[in-house]
C-alpha cells in the first residue's frame, strides 16, 4: 500500500463525499423516474426514457462526481473495506426520502437502518487495522 | 413482476458487481503502472460501460417498481462484492468484515421490505 494522501486527496474524505453524491443522485432519479414513467413502454425497460426529466440530468453529473471520488477511493482502500461502507447510502436514502420526498419509515425500516449502522460499526474495527498498517 | 424484469434485475446486479471488481483493478494498476497502461485503459474502460448499462437497466427498474423492490439485489451485491473482492483481488477478508457486510446486506434488506 503506497503513502496515503492527505489534506484534499485524503481517500476517506472522498468516500465521504462519494457517500454524500450517491445520496443526491438517488433521490434527484428517483423523482426524475416518477416524472418520467407514463413515456413510451417500448424503450422503459432500457431506462433511457429517463433523460426526458431535468432531474435525471442534474442526477447524471452528481453520478459522475460520486465515480470520480469513487476511483480515488479505490486507489487506496482496499474494495472489501470501501464498498461495505458506501453502503451506508442505504441509511441516508431512506432518511433523505422521509425528509425531502415525504416518504414514511415504518419501524421495520427503522431497524433496518439501525441494522446498516450497526454493520459499518463492526466495518470499522478493521478500517482502524488497516490504517494502523499504512 | 416478470421473467425478463428478474433477468434485468440479475443483470444489472452482474454489471455493478463485476463493473466495481474491474474499476478496482483498473485503480490498482494506476498505482503500479500509470494511466497510460493498457493494465489500466482496458478494465477502466470495462468498468465505465458495465457501470453505464447497469445505470440505465436500473433506471428502466426505477420507473416500473417501486426501490423497495430493486434494492434487495443491492443488499446482496455488497455480500457478491465483498466475496469477490476477497476471492478475485486477494484482498483480506477478516470477520468482522464479513460480519459487517452480512449485517449492512440484512439491514438493507429490512429496509426495503418495509
Amino acid at each position: 500500500m503506497q503513502n496515503r494522501p492527505s489534506g484534499f486527496a485524503n481517500p476517506w474524505l472522498h468516500l465521504g463525499l462519494s457517500i454524500a453524491f450517491v445520496t443526491i443522485y438517488e433521490l434527484l432519479l428517483k423523482l426524475g423516474a416518477v416524472e418520467t414513467a407514463h413515456l413510451s413502454a417500448r424503450w422503459s425497460w432500457t431506462g433511457l426514457t429517463g433523460l426526458a426529466s431535468p432531474y435525471v440530468w442534474v442526477a447524471i453529473v452528481f453520478v459522475i462526481l460520486s465515480l470520480i471520488t469513487w476511483l480515488h477511493v479505490l486507489r487506496h482502500i482496499p474494495l472489501s473495506i470501501a464498498f461495505p461502507i458506501s453502503q451506508v447510502v442505504h441509511a441516508l436514502v431512506p432518511l433523505g426520502s422521509w425528509l425531502i420526498l415525504g416518504e414514511s419509515i415504518t419501524s421495520v425500516r427503522g431497524f433496518g437502518i439501525a441494522l446498516v449502522l450497526l454493520g459499518l460499526a463492526v466495518v470499522a474495527k478493521p478500517v482502524a487495522r488497516f490504517e494502523e498498517r499504512l | 413482476m416478470t421473467l425478463v424484469s428478474l433477468a434485468i434485475v440479475l443483470i444489472a446486479m452482474v454489471g455493478h458487481v463485476a463493473g466495481e471488481l474491474v474499476l478496482k483493478k483498473a485503480m490498482d494498476a494506476s498505482n503500479a503502472s500509470g494511466f497510460r497502461s493498457r493494465k489500466f485503459v482496458v478494465p477502466f474502460s470495462a468498468g465505465i460501460l458495465l457501470m453505464t448499462v447497469q445505470f440505465f437497466l436500473g433506471l428502466g427498474l426505477l420507473q416500473r417498481y417501486d426501490l423497495s423492490f430493486i434494492y434487495p439485489f443491492q443488499g446482496l451485491s455488497v455480500i457478491l462484492i465483498t466475496i469477490a473482492a476477497a476471492v478475485l483481488l486477494r484482498e483480506k477478508l477478516t470477520l468482522q468484515l464479513a460480519v459487517g457486510s452480512a449485517l449492512i446486506s440484512a439491514g438493507i434488506v429490512l429496509v426495503s421490505i418495509s
